[in-house]
């Protein structure tokens, strides 16, 4: 872990390291990254992965309508929304 | 009359033999609230709490639970109440529903006073990550509840509520409960909705209950508990009435104790007060047998990999676009997202988002994120083994009792190690809880009962059957003028 791969994962996740933070930032990855590095060691030979604990597969449903339109409940959220959509800056000049 | 330490089932039989109106109830409960010094709630929900009581009074609502105040972890969606979880990000976030979880209790009668604190996006194990300040334990100001549920614990301990909810991914009912001197299960993975509970890590996230006792859990888990055609992954099995068997006889079950878990490394007065507890439940007849679960010291680092890779990809939602926190001042969307998201979330979120970023990224993933679902398969594999030997398996719930607030966050592994007896139950979704049994440094401790899946009732049973027979569960803090 250094300081061009802390820029790299950043970018990817859309967050901004403020200058003085990413000294610590850094070598907390560093530090958490060598501490799960234990499992690299393990004999994992023929053991499928598991994702979820239940392991059932996702139930099928009828693909009905099943709830009213709500479009103002969920514009009202938006930070900046006009009658029909959420808004945001200028995508395209 | 002083409503502050009664049970659920007592203040029940309060409003029933009408030696109390609800609305006193609850008038009394915003009152102790106000005067509270432990920051449990970021948000109150006083008239509105105030007028389902008068309601009940006037006898237009019923239910096992009605008339009766609870509190809600601010991680549930509450519709038409604001909902944070503990971030900047939603500060400002009115849900237009109710997760499932409040629906059923709603349902049941139950009244909700408020929104309890938390770690933010319940990441942390401590309180000490909310945007709202840090919680204090009610039993020392100056150390922490516990986390992340640690406003619904401390909000119980303190008897402000009888009851509250909480979300458990890792440890987060029953590190808290364990810390804060109370009571708190965690069903097995899926039997309570996650409908409307904001995402941390979905193939880990569960639903659960804060009590003053065993029993009290019970009933309120007959009511989280649902199935959930919104959720894929919702239990569709039967469910029990979880009252049915606590007092069932203990005579001839077996407790599993784990060998990898060394608990003399743990200080004296933890490891004395899990023996005295083993010595009660010898005496309601149960055995002891030792299990080997080789694999359940796997349990912290493969939680560091599986956890942060899918709070990275379930937080990727908060983009400052359709709800939550927006940087201002931005000149395009690239920007409105990075300053957005860089300035609404804390600090342990971003490291636990870049974790999950890295995990899971090109080159990395097979190294990491599929390693830790193969040690995650070998753990549930432990425990599947266990169970075949053993009714439930029993440690105590945390290392140590509440440390000083401040004392832990610089170190982040030092933080996740709090987790380690708490853990592995989420990687394998089997039931756990923990139960008051002792105290060390002046501070309540707890004990960990988990069982096999589906089996909520026989660790209810075993708790309760503990709880008849110790006193632990009586004890409150003192609270100084405040109570």
């Amino acid at each position: 872990m250094d300081n061009k791969t802390v820029e790299t994962i950043s970018y990817l996740a859309r967050l901004k390291i403020d200058k003085d933070k990413k000294e610590k930032i850094t070598k907390d990855l560093e530090n958490i990254i060598d501490f799960v590095a234990e499992l690299q060691d393990l004999n994992t030979e023929d053991i499928v992965p598991l994702s979820n604990p239940l392991e059932k597969v996702a139930p099928k449903r009828e693909d009905s309508v099943a709830s009213r339109n709500r479009k103002e409940a969920f514009l009202s959220n938006s930070p900046e929304s006009d009658q029909d959509y959420f808004m945001v800056p200028k995508v395209v000049e | 009359m002083s409503i502050r330490f009664k049970t659920l089932a007592e203040l029940k039989r309060l409003l029933e033999n009408k030696e109390i109106s609800s609305y006193e109830l609850v008038n009394e409960t915003f009152k102790n609230i106000s005067s509270s010094k432990t920051n449990s709630f970021i948000t109150l929900d006083e008239e509105a709490a105030l007028n389902k009581a008068k309601d009940f009074d006037e006898g237009k609502v019923d239910g096992d639970l009605a008339g009766i105040p609870i509190a809600q972890k601010d991680l549930f969606c509450t519709k038409n109440l604001r909902t944070t979880c503990g971030s900047k990000i939603l500060e400002n976030f009115i849900p237009p529903y109710d997760a499932t979880v409040v629906d059923n209790l709603s349902a049941a009668g139950s009244i909700c006073v408020g929104k309890t604190n938390m770690d933010e996006f319940a990441m942390g194990s401590s309180n000490e990550t909310s945007y709202y300040g840090t919680v204090r334990n009610p039993w020392d100001l100056e150390r922490v509840p516990g986390g992340s549920s640690g406003g619904s614990a401390a909000a119980v301990s303190e008897g402000l509520v009888c009851a509250a909810t909480g979300t458990d991914t890792g440890g987060s009912i029953r590190q808290p409960a364990a810390l804060c001197g109370i009571t708190g299960i965690k069903p097995t993975y899926g039997r309570a909705s996650r409908w409307g509970m904001i995402a941390f890590a979905s193939s880990l996230d569960q639903a659960g209950a804060f009590a003053r006792n065993a029993e009290d859990c019970a009933l309120l888990l007959n009511h989280i508990c649902s199935h959930d055609s919104k959720d894929s992954t919702s239990i569709s099995d039967e469910q029990e009435n979880y009252l049915d068997k606590i007092n069932n006889d203990l005579k001839g079950k077996k407790i599993g104790i784990i060998k990898e878990f060394d608990i003399s490394s743990l200080n004296k007065e933890v490891q004395d007060s899990f023996e005295k507890s083993k010595k009660i439940f010898e005496a309601l007849g149960a055995n002891f047998v030792e299990v080997s679960m080789p694999n359940i010291k796997l349990s912290v680092p493969t939680y560091y990999v599986v956890a942060p890779a899918e709070c990275s990809s379930n937080l990727s939602r908060f983009d400052g676009v359709k709800y939550g926190y927006r940087a201002k001042d931005v000149d395009n969307l690239e920007e409105l997202y990075v300053k957005s998201r860089s300035e609404g979330f804390g600090d342990e979120v971003k490291r636990r988002i870049l974790i999950g970023t890295y995990v899971l990224s090109a080159g990395f993933y097979d190294a990491y994120y599929k390693k830790a679902q193969q040690s995650r398969r070998m753990i549930k594999n432990d425990f599947v083994n266990a169970f075949s030997e053993v009714d439930v398996i029993m440690s105590p719930s945390s290392p140590s009792s509440a440390f000083k607030i401040g004392s832990k966050t610089e170190d982040p592994i030092e933080m996740y190690l709090e987790d380690l007896f708490t853990i592995s139950s989420n990687l394998a979704g089997v039931p756990a809880m923990s139960i008051p049994h002792g105290f060390s440094d002046g501070l309540p401790i707890g004990l960990q009962l988990i069982g096999n899946y589906l089996e909520e009732s026989k660790i209810l049973n075993f708790a309760h059957q503990y709880q008849k027979n110790s006193d632990w569960h009586f004890k409150t803090p003192d609270l100084g003028e405040s109570s």
